[in-house]
Parts: C-alpha cells; structure tokens; sequence
C-alpha cells in the first residue's frame, strides 16, 4: 500500500486511557484542557495573588487607589471653624477559601467544595474581610478588620479549595479528573463571567464618526480617543473632539456624567506649559507642517478666554468646577481639588504629571493628523485596536466600587449627623455605630451580579453594557461546556446596530478569532471564539527594563521639537506612555534588537528583562496609512499567540497590534527569504477548539462548518462522568456513545474520547424508498434495538415542605408515611416509609412520588409525579441546618430517550436530519459482504451543500474500520497532489473493496441487485438535543379560552397550533371552503345562538319562564326599551345563560322571546363563532347596535 | 436467516439490588443482547403460544446472577456467572477458557442481583434474537450478467477488486457474443453468526423457514382454486 506523506495517525489509545480512569494520577492528562480556562483563572487569581515581586496583588493596588475620606464635624470655630476632622479608609481586603459556616459545628474539615455546592444548590463564597481605618485629627489611626460578607469564589482559582488538586483528589472530591474551573457555583448553576471586547488600552485612536458632528454646534465628526487602564485595571475613557474653531475638547465621564473640558486648560494644569511649550509639543520635529502649526495656533488664541495663564491658575479653575462632584476634603483648596482631578480622571494610566502632558500633546497630534488625512482614522473593530475585558479584572472592579461605594455611604451618614450635629467624633461608641449603620456586605452585592449578569454601578465602570455579564456554563456535551469560556462577545450595544461593519471577519483576528465558529443569525459576528491556541495575557509586567533597553539602543527621551527640523521622527511609547523619540531606521533596528532580546528569555529559560508576552508594534511610515510610531505593549488582557520564529526556531508570541506589521508564512510553501520572519506552527491555529474537532474540514464549504460548530454544541452527548454528584435541573446523556474512527489529531489533546459525542454508523447514500427525501434519514431498526443512538435526561426537581412555612413557624409538615397509608400497595411500590421515593422506581404522570405528614390535619398526602415517564435515579436529602428536621429533598429522575421518528441527528459537517422511518433489518438493503446500513441519507443532500468532508470521512472511517486502526482527519494534510480520495482509496483497495467506496447493494425487500452502485462508508453520527418527545402538540378538543371559548395556545396547557391568516389565505385560494370552516368554526368557538329575524339581533332574543313571561311583557311595555334595565345585571346573565340551551332551570320551562320586539315570532337559531356574540356585546356596550339580516 | 430464525435471549431482567454503575435499563438492554446457544430452540415454546399465563419452563429459561464485591479494586462480572436452568441455554463462549461478556464491573460495596428470563423469539420483533451477524450473498462476481453497471473513472478491474467468490467461477471472454437469456445459477452465501447457532445449523434452519413459508403459500393457493374446502376456512374476513 502506497501511503502519502501523512503525520502518523492517532491511536485510540483505549487500553492507556482505561488504566488511567482506574488508576487516576496526580498530574493532569490534558494539559490543553487546563490551558482553555487560563484567562479566567489568572486574571482571577491576579485579584488576590502578587505575580511578581514587585507587582502586588490587584486588590491592593485597587484599595491604595480609593481615595481617603475626609469629613469635619464642623464643631469648631474661628481659624479651625471645620472643627475636629477624620480621615477613614479601608485596605488589605482578603479573602479566605470557601468554608462551611460557624453554625455548622459537627465537621472537623472545615473546607467546602464546589461539589456540595452544586448539590445542595447554594453558591460556592469564601469570606471576605477588609481592615477599616480611621483617623481623628492627629490621633493614632484606629484599625478594626470588618466582614464584607461572602464572595463567589471562581472554582480551580488560588481561593478554591480544589486548587492545584490532581485527578486523583479531584475524583475523591466528586469532581471531573479534568476539571478545569473557571467558572462560579451560583445557587447550584455553574456561571461564566464572558469574555468581552475591549478597545486597546492605553493607544490613541483617531476616530470619524458622524455622530460625533450631532454633538452640538461647532463638533466636527473627527475625535480622538484614549481608553486608559489604571494599575488597577479599572479604565477611565477620554475623547478629544476637534470643533470647527479650531479648539479642543476633552470629553470624560465622571459617574456617567460627562464633562467637557478644554485640552488647553488641562495641558496647561498638567505641567504648567507655556504658550511656546505648548506649542513645540504638539508640533514636535513637524516644524514645517503648516496645517498642525494653524491648528496649535488657533487652539492657543481660543484659550486666551480662560483667562489662566499658569499652572496653579489652570488647576484652581478646574478645582472650582469640580470641587462637588469629586467629593473632595472640605479643607482642600481649589488647586488640591484639581490636582485630584487630573491624578483620578485624565490620562489615568501615566503616574507623572510630564508624562501624561507628553500622551496629550501625542494625543493633539493625531487627531489633527486624522483630520489633515495625513494618517488614516483608525477602525476600532479590528481586533488589532482591542482587547478584553478579562473576568476577574471585571470582578475586582465591582468590588473596588463596592468598597467605595461603603466608604461614601458612610460620609453621608455622618454628614447627616453633622447637619443633625448629632456627630460626635471622640466617641469610639458612635463611630462603630455610624461604620456599621451602612451596610457592609460586598459579598452580596457579587452574588446579585454573578447570578444575573446585571451590573448595578453608580460609575458605570467605563463599560458599554449593564447586563448580559455572566451566562450559565450549560453541560450540555462536553463542546459546548468548552466553549463557554473561549465565546468572546464584541458587546450588547452591537446587537443593536443597523450596520453590519461589527460583525464582518476582518484579516486582523488571523489566527485570534476562529473564522469559522460563530453562530448564524442575530449574534453572527458578534460573538465569536477564540482560537485555540489565542491567549489572553493576565500578569502586569516590569517594565523598567524595557525602558533601560530602550534608551540603550538609541530612543532618544521626551518629545521632539520643532529645533530638530525633522519631520519624520517616530515617537516611541511603551503602554501608551512616551518613552521618547527616534528615527524610523533606528526604531525599525529597535524592533528588531528587542525581538532578539525577547527570544533570549525564552531561549534562556530564565526571568528576561524583555516580558515574552511584549508586543513591538513598528508602524512604519506610509501613505495615510496608520500614524507611524513604535508601540510597545506589555499589558494583561491582550491578545497573544505562538508562531514560530524561523531564524532561531524558537516559539514567540505575537500579539494581534503588532501582527499586521509582522511578516507570517502559513505554510513552507509561503515562506519568502529575507522577508519572512516567522511562520505558523500549525495552519489548524487558527481555528477554535471546537472547530478543529471537525474532522476533514478543509474540504467542506464553509458555511457547513459554522452549522456544525453550532450543531456539536447541542449534540446529546457525554458532557461529564459525575452523574451522580450533580443536579442539575436537565442533563443529557449519550448511553452508547462511541469515540470516531475518524478524528483530527486535536482530540487527543482536548481529552474528547473521554467525552463521546456520538457513534459511528454505516451510512449508505441513496434514494431508497421515499422516507429519506428532504434531509430525513432512516434508521436501520435493528441497530436502534441494538442501541444507536439510545439516550438519557436526567431531571432534578427540589422539594421543599418548607417552602410556604414562615421563618419562626413550627414544622407541620413531615416527610413520612401515616398510619392511613401504610400497606397501601400502590403507593408503597414507590415511596418508602419514611416517605420518600424509592430509588430504582418506574415514575409517571400521576403515579406517588413523596409522601408527607400534616400535622394540622392529621393525615398524609401523597403527592403525584408530573411528568413523562422515568425512573426515580437517587434522592438527596438537603440540609437546612445541622439539627433541623429534614425538610427539603432533590429527587434525581432518570428519562429514557430511545431514538424516535422524529428525533433530530446529523453528522459531523452541518448535515443534520431527521428519523422519519426505522426499517427493519430485513427492509434495508445490503452488499454483497452482508453489511446493512445503519443509516440511509439521500443523494440530494450533497450536490448544493457541497459537504466534501463527508464523503472523506466516510471513506476514511469505512477504510479504518476495515483495517482497525484509527483514522487521523486533521485538515489541511491534503493537496492536489496528494489527494485524501487516493489516500484512502488505496487503502480500501488493499481491504478488497472499491478504490472509490462504492459497494453494489440488493434491495432488502426483493433482493435484487441495485442498477447502481451505492457509495456505502463509515460516518460519525450525532443525536441532537431536539427530540420530538420535547416538542409535538396533539389537540382534538381541549382546554379553551373562557372569555373567546377558542382553543388555547401553548403546548404545556394542551393547546393548538394557530392557523394563521397566512394560512387562512392559503385555504380560501385552494378554494379549500369545507375545510375552512371545519378549522376556523367548528374546531374552534362554534357555538348556536337565537337571532330575532324583525329586528337581527342576537342579543336581544331571551328565554323567560314560560308562565310569568307574559305578564313580564306586559310591564316592560309601558317602559318601552328600558327593558334592560329592568332586568339586574346577575338576572340578564342568568337568563342569557339558559337561553344558550334552552332547558329548565328550577323555576320551570322557559321560552323565547325577543326584548325589543317583544315577539317570540321570528326567532331563530343560528351558527355563529362565539367571539362573535362576544362583539356585540362590547359594541352594545358602547351604544352600537348589530343587526344580523338572517334569511 | 436475518429475521425469522428463532433463538433464545433474555427477555425479562427483574431487579432485586442493583447498586452498581450502570443503570438498571442500560444493564437490561446489555443482557439482552448476550448470545444464549440456541441449538435446542425447537425444543421451547414461544411464549404466546404456551398454556403458561407468565412463563415456564416450557417457553422460557431463568438466569440468576447474584454478586457482591466488599474487596478492594474492581469486580468485573462476566456473563458466564449467570446461572442458567437449563444446562442447553447457557451464554455463548469463544473457548474453554473464554469468560464470557463483561457485564458490568462492581465496585466495593456494590451489589447487583438480578433473576432474568430467555424466551425463544425471532429478530422481526428484536434484534437481539438474531442469530447472525451477517449475511453474504452474491451472484455473478465477474459481471459476466451485466446485471451491474460498475461506475469507474479509469478502469473497472482497478477500481473494483475481485471477491473471493470469482475463484468459484470463470471470466466470460469479453469477446464472446453476449447471451441475454443466461440466468444466474449459483448464489454465494456468507453466514456469519453471533454464536447462538453453527453457522450449518442456521442456514439449515433458514432453509426450513423457507419451506414452511412455501408450503404455507403453496397450501393457500391451492385452497384458493378449490372453493370447497375454501368455505370451511373463510370465516369472512378479509384475508390480509
């Protein structure tokens, strides 16, 4: 057998993987696995945990920048009149590893687990403490710790108690053997924190907008924008609007509030610039650029307005305007208000004043750049200007905020005390008081935001969106839970937009965002997955090395000036700070040096003065291209990737900023000397985990790919093996699951065999009876009853007795069989005496589930399973406290889910179907070598769908299947010259069969040999989640509407489908009248009703009792038509009521007759739709008459 | 021999303790689908025709299996510790040495006791009663009928491999003129079975089946043409 240059394949591996099942070790199998949820781990673990030596944990960078408060008691009087003062604080929060509460006292392991969590369906918090202090004048600070409640804890992170656990202890603790966290425990429901798109910190972007025009009079559509990231990686977003005058202004929101303020103003405030100084920053070497020499000049004549000449002036005018809104000391001055301001709100990510003037005057120069055309304005939808916004940076926020939001919440009570002069600062008892009056509990306030996703922000938190946050990690299979945490969501506000820009696949995520695995529909390019080998990074860097390296290699510090005459000097920035400034042929050589430098650290091993995440961004000069520069970027949040360096071999992340100017071959074949400098490391990094899993992808047309990116995630799979320690409110289970013959490399390294999603099946593809047009498949029957597809829900329902029980109330109510009901059989075959259902036991609909004891009426109530069929699969018995009476149980029911006609399947290449037929075994057709399908598909799902793919894997599995081993379907190993079909074709061959697959096949049902030949393979199959079961509505008569008497609608409430107008217009063209009736009359809300021929009403004809309605008649006429008002209103109903039938009602034979012609003449019955009496009636009731001219 | 060829299988599984991993209809269908030998088949009723109201002896065979593991380590469960009534219906074995089909694996402290029912059924109803796994059938190997159009990009004797049965037969001369009354005569037949019943033994079955569905047919076409004996039968139903 000839066999093509093709990797070797990859084994099954069965007899490895069983003896680590029995034998779990201590270090993870799958390290890719563990690899998936690393953004969400580490940015978690950076909350709590220093990364460096001299980079501090984020909660203490967070809590050092939470201004102090400081308050007076406005006691005093004279030169003190503010009176004593205190200053309060808060810092070192912690927060401890989840742990069972105090009142539980009879556990000697202290330690909670994620596990008993889910189970009991409460939420996995640790506690966390922060120290409050506060100072009295210049008395010695007084420090006491203080709770702030519990706080979600992310599972596997440094607070979990499952950290670094092995699969050996994760299995002691009912966990997954890879369980890779990164996920919360709320309420029993694993959730998410999504990963979402962020602009690039800390980089000015040159914007055009036309909204930006609409701002007000004299706003242009041009702006510059700058999202600068505090240590604390909390953001703070500035705009710089160019107006027509020629000024600039700043816009920056301040508790989402926005504010305008004038660039030269705060340039001015920043350093104490002079005109001149000015002037030359902006300018920088661009001396003879007449265009930014008019602007800066028209900027600094419009701030000769202010009147503010020197710094302090600058700073004391902005301090005036902002001293309320900054919540300043009462004893700052004007110039301490507006240093506050510029150090909290304006270029936030710079500490010294120098550097942040430098950014804005870089900042002037390129907005006036984008304006001049000179560069072009930047698209702040390619993943080359973003970033994201990491879960755990999110989550320090919020409790960043919360603190803050405590800390103020405690000023205005004191501030209320004051005005109350009810303060009394020297009394320890008051202030204890005043601290704990506001409520303290921060844990809460998370829980509320990690179980709804809403986020409740006085400040916004310089983010787009408040809800939509956190999404539940369904375990649906084993691809969907995955990818959970590598969806990243472009924003809620995109889904809104008209425009399609957002959503469009741009060259800059190459090998970031998999192209092919994003949903279609509305959420289509907006939600999209990283690619598998993408890393976000998650540690703040040093950086002080760079620095040094950089001066060293020739950037020359601080800005150029108009002195230099050079137009074409590169400014040099290392995380939006500016390092300096250097010619373009020494920056590209600064490029270069410090790509070597970087590879040295990883070649090394050792700690490298150069972080491996840094991105060397080099923007050359062009033509009204991007503004030149060299942009160096080491921050978290990133996106990074490894290709491999070709001078040196060696692996070397890139980052999506600086990979458009990079030079990247794919293949060998793409590599161009002298140009090239690095390649992929594999061109399957591109795609995301779960699109890899698509075995022969390269050969399908896209479109089928993203279908079964979509389709494997709903896939009824394998999604854990820890059935037993879970419940979830719905989990699906493939019994028989197979792993494919047929598989890309990929699953090997993710762990899928552990996690089957599907079986493989024999699929022939042909026309075979009508029962497989239009994408149905038909299911061989026998392989069906041999297990095909054969599936599980397992349902979990809480029940609690104490659910409508007060807190305090005595317990009436006990699980528990009575005297009354013992030695029933028919309930004892469910429950047991205690009362509770038996494991093990056939439920449905109606059959006894649990019983319990009323107290207060002294018997026992059986209560009645609801729902489809099943067995009872385990009952858990929750705690509510330690001592306390067993009130609360989850009872775990176990679906049988045979495949039915109707159930939905496809294989792994977007070509779903759905059973609409089992044949049995004898029916199906088979080969000359006695093989049956187990599947059959039509042709015609091929020609226009174009799913190549599939047709390789059937080849290649039928080939694997017939030589045993297992088949390696990893795309892109193909080409022209060797093709996949020789491949296999030979392989098939040498097994005796045909080179192209093909087989000839009798009729299973007058075994006569088939004209043609049949292409007959081996295909992965998967069961979908959609089941008929869960689905089909059957209406013959049922519950109706009271007011309409119309069918109701709903499949829970045994409504039915409504036939529509569309479908009514449909019929009346048909012609198809009969019909018509039968669906919109008499299947619906036919009813008879009497009708007065004289005057056509339908109202008016009332049956009265036979005897006494003469004599009514005679005195209704001489009031004429106010007969209706003679009668009551509960008369008129009762009257009506027995009109509609006619029969006696107690007070003996009733007749008809006609209210307003006081005839029973010309009464007469007619078919009407009830909604139609319903309509006369309202139209009665607004004085309108309806006459019926009945023939 | 797909579907009509009776044999033995567990039909009925009742559950006295199972505490294993498996779940108890996951572990059902499992001992349904063990092979039982079924030479003496004919010697059982089915159950729909025997005077029995649940089952007996007559229609069915009883297996007990009854295991608990308080060892450390797994406890595999093979299907020869199912305890048959019947020494002729026993699980099918590769060898004297052969253990059987795992069943399931118990750990400690598991337990499963279980009492199962084989009845004698055919594969129509399900496919565990089936006694082969595959069957074969070909006629013509060299397209000497030309009853197949082989489909081919370059050429019919590289693409299409021979089969095994082409030995039997010889390759018309592609030459010779094309004789259109030829009728195939010989039928390859590939029997494959599960263990239940030798292969010998399933065809001879098979064949048998056959001649009772012929006798049967044959017998009602004759009472189709003589009307006489027709109105003993007719009982005016029409006849499906």
């Amino acid at each position: 057998m000839e066999v093509a240059a093709v990797a070797q394949p990859s084994g099954f591996r069965t007899l490895e993987r069983q003896a680590k099942a029995v034998n779990p070790g201590q270090k993870h199998e799958y390290p890719h696995v563990q690899g998936l949820t690393e953004p969400h781990i580490q940015s978690f673990n950076s909350i709590w945990e220093r990364a460096g030596p001299r980079t501090p944990a984020l909660i203490d960078v967070a809590m050092s920048l939470v201004d102090k408060q400081t308050m007076f008691d406005h006691k005093g009087d004279g030169d003190k009149h503010l009176g004593n003062k205190i200053v309060f604080w808060m810092d070192t929060l912690r927060l401890e590893h989840p742990s069972l509460s105090a009142r539980e006292t009879k556990s000697t392991n202290r330690l909670m687990y994620p596990s008993e969590c889910r189970q009991r369906g409460i939420s996995y918090r640790g506690r966390l403490t922060g120290m409050l202090h506060y100072q009295v004048n210049d008395n010695p600070v007084v420090s006491e710790e203080r709770v702030l409640g519990q706080l979600p804890v992310m599972v596997r992170s440094n607070r979990c108690t499952l950290q670094n656990m092995g699969p050996a202890e994760l299995i002691r603790h009912h966990e997954e053997a890879e369980e890779m966290g990164g996920y919360f425990v709320i309420n029993g429901n694993e959730r998410v924190i999504r990963l979402l798109v962020a602009t690039r910190r800390n980089h000015v972007l040159g914007l055009q907008r036309p909204s930006y025009g609409n701002r007000g009079p004299g706003f242009t559509p041009y702006a510059a924008q700058i999202r600068c990231v505090r240590r604390d990686q909390t953001s703070q977003t500035m705009t710089m609007h160019y107006l027509t005058t020629g000024r600039l202004v700043l816009r920056f929101a301040l508790r989402k509030q926005e504010y305008l303020v004038p660039v030269s103003l705060l340039m001015r405030a920043l350093v104490g610039a002079s005109d001149r100084e000015i002037f030359e920053a902006i300018v920088g070497g661009d001396a003879e650029n007449i265009f930014v020499r008019d602007r800066v000049e028209l900027l600094l004549r419009a701030a000769k307005e202010y009147a503010v000449f020197t710094q302090d002036q600058a700073l004391a005018y902005l301090g005036d305007k902002f001293r309320v809104v900054m919540y300043a000391p009462e004893d700052a001055t004007n110039i301490e208000i507006g240093r506050i301001l510029l150090r909290r709100m304006v270029m936030v990510h710079l500490d010294t004043d120098r550097d942040k003037f430098n950014m804005m005057a870089h900042m002037v120069r390129k907005l006036y750049a984008v304006v001049s055309g000179e560069c072009q304005e930047d698209n702040p939808d390619t993943q080359q200007l973003q970033e994201v916004y990491m879960p755990g940076h999110l989550y320090l926020a919020i409790i960043k905020e919360k603190v803050e939001d405590y800390l103020l919440g405690v000023r205005a009570e004191i501030n209320k005390d004051v005005r109350a002069e009810k303060v009394d600062l020297y009394n320890t008892r008051y202030l204890a008081r005043v601290f704990s009056r506001v409520v303290s509990d921060i844990g809460i306030r998370l829980q509320y935001f990690m179980a709804t996703g809403n986020l409740v922000s006085k400040s916004g938190l310089d983010m787009q969106q408040v809800s939509g946050y956190t999404v539940v990690a369904e375990k649906l299979n084993y691809l969907r839970f995955i990818s959970h945490f590598r969806c990243i969501h472009r924003g809620a506000f995109f889904t809104e937009l008209k425009t399609t820009g957002v959503r469009k696949l741009l060259p800059e995520g190459w090998g970031f965002m998999c192209p092919v695995h994003t949903p279609d529909g509305s959420p289509c390019g907006l939600l999209n997955h990283l690619a598998h080998k993408c890393r976000l990074t998650t540690i703040v860097e040093e950086t002080a090395a760079v620095d040094a390296a950089l001066v060293r290699l020739g950037v020359h510090p601080g800005l150029p000036t108009p002195a230099q005459r050079d137009p074409h000097l590169l400014t040099v920035q290392l995380d939006g700070r500016i390092v300096g400034y250097c010619s373009q042929s020494v920056a590209a050589r600064i490029a270069d040096a410090l790509r070597m430098l970087k590879l040295d650290g990883t070649r090394s091993k050792k700690q490298s003065a150069i972080p491996f995440s840094m991105e060397i961004g080099f923007v050359p000069r062009s033509h009204g291209g991007q503004l030149p520069g060299l942009y160096l970027f080491t921050t978290p949040a990133r996106f990074i990737r490894p290709v491999t360096h070709l001078a040196t071999r060696l692996v070397d992340h890139v980052g999506s900023f600086e990979q458009v100017y990079m030079d990247i071959a794919c293949l060998d074949a793409d590599v161009r000397p002298g140009v090239t400098t690095h390649q992929e490391v594999l061109p399957t990094h591109i795609l995301s985990a779960v699109a890899n899993f698509t075995p022969f992808c390269d050969f399908n047309q896209s479109p089928r790919n993203m279908y079964q990116c979509q389709m494997g995630k709903q896939t009824m799979g394998t999604p854990m093996h820890t059935y037993a320690y879970r419940t979830d409110n719905k989990l699906y289970r493939l019994q028989t699951g197979q792993t494919p013959i047929c598989r890309p490399r990929i699953y090997d390294d993710y762990g899928v065999d552990g996690y089957p999603n599907g079986a493989n099946a024999v699929v022939a593809v042909i026309s075979y009876t009508g029962y497989d047009m239009e994408d149905a498949m038909i299911l061989n029957k026998s392989a069906h009853e041999r297990g095909f597809g054969y599936g599980t829900i397992y349902k979990t329902e809480y029940i609690d007795l104490g659910k409508h029980r007060k807190p305090g109330d005595p317990v009436t109510l006990h699980f528990g069989l009575g005297p009354d009901s013992i030695g029933d059989e028919s309930i004892m075959d469910n429950i047991d005496i205690d009362g509770l259902p038996l494991p093990g036991a056939r439920v449905e609909e109606g059959s006894p589930l649990y019983a319990a004891i009323d107290d207060v009426r002294g018997r026992t109530k059986v209560h009645k399973y609801k729902g489809e069929p099943g067995y009872v699969d385990g009952v858990r018995l929750l705690a509510g406290g330690i001592d306390d009476e067993l009130q609360a149980i989850a009872v775990t029911f176990r679906i049988p889910r045979s495949p039915i006609i109707g159930d939905k399947f496809s294989s792994r290449h977007g070509q779903k179907g759905v059973c609409s037929q089992k044949f049995p075994a004898t029916d199906m057709p088979f080969t000359e070598t006695g093989m049956q399908p187990d599947v059959i598909i039509n042709p015609h799902a091929f020609p226009s769908r174009m799913t190549i793919g599939m047709f390789v894997e059937s080849i290649a599995a039928k080939a694997g299947a017939l030589h045993g081993v297992c088949q390696d379907a990893t795309p892109f190993q193909f080409d022209e010259t060797n093709t996949a079909a020789d491949y296999f074709g030979e392989q098939l061959r040498a097994a005796g069969y045909n080179y192209h697959g093909n087989e000839p096949m009798y009729s299973g049902v007058t075994g006569q040999e088939m004209r043609a030949d049949i292409y007959i393979g081996v295909v992965y199959y998967q069961r979908l989640r959609h089941m008929v079961s869960d689905k089909y509505q059957v209406r013959t008569t049922g519950a109706v509407n009271p007011l309409t008497l119309q069918p109701v609608k709903g499949r829970k409430r045994g409504g039915g489908i409504r036939l529509g107008e569309m479908e009514r217009d449909a019929l009346i063209a048909h012609g198809a009248a009969y019909f018509l009736q039968d669906r919109l009359m008499n299947c619906s809300d036919y009813s008879l009703a009497y009708v007065c021929r004289t005057c056509g009403s339908i109202l008016a004809p009332i049956a009265v009792p036979a005897t006494s309605h003469v004599v009514d008649l005679d005195r209704s006429a001489s009031s004429g038509l106010s007969t209706m008002s003679a009668l009551s209103p509960a008369e008129t109903s009762a009257v009506m009521a027995a009109a509609g039938s006619s029969v006696h009602v107690g007070r003996g034979p009733l007749d008809l007759s006609c209210r307003l012609c006081r005839s029973a003449d010309d009464i007469t019955m007619v078919a009407l739709p009830f909604v139609f009496r319903y309509l006369a009636t309202e139209l009665m009731s607004m004085n309108m008459k309806v006459k019926l001219d009945v023939k | 021999m797909i579907a009509e060829v009776p044999t033995m299988a567990i039909d009925l599984v009742e559950f006295h303790e199972n505490t294993s991993m498996l779940v108890d209809e996951y572990l059902a269908h499992r001992l349904g689908m063990i092979p039982l030998t079924s030479h003496k088949v004919d010697d059982f009723k089915f159950t729909r025709d025997c005077t029995c109201t649940d089952y007996c002896k007559e229609c069915s065979v009883e297996f007990n299996l009854h295991v608990k593991w308080n060892e450390e380590g797994t406890r595999t469960v093979y299907s020869t510790e199912l305890i048959s009534s019947n020494k002729d219906v026993v699980p099918v074995l590769d060898s004297d040495q052969d253990r059987g089909i795992i069943l399931l694996k118990l750990r400690k402290g598991q337990e499963i006791h279980i009492h199962c029912i084989a009845k004698k059924g055919v594969a129509k109803e399900h496919a565990k009663w089936s006694p082969c796994a595959a069957v074969g059938f070909e006629y013509d190997p060299h397209n000497n009928l030309r009853h197949l159009t082989y489909w081919f990009e370059k050429s019919i004797k590289d693409e299409w491999p021979l089969s095994k049965n082409a030995d039997e037969e010889m390759e018309n001369d592609p030459d010779a003129p094309f004789d259109f009354t030829a009728e195939p005569t010989t039928f390859y037949f590939n029997v494959e079975t599960v263990g239940s019943l030798h292969p010998q033994n399933l065809v001879d079955m098979a064949t048998r089946e056959l001649q009772g569905k012929l006798g049967a047919l044959q017998l009602a076409l004759e009472e189709d043409q003589n009307p006489v004996s027709n109105a003993n039968m007719d009982d005016g139903e029409p006849w499906v």
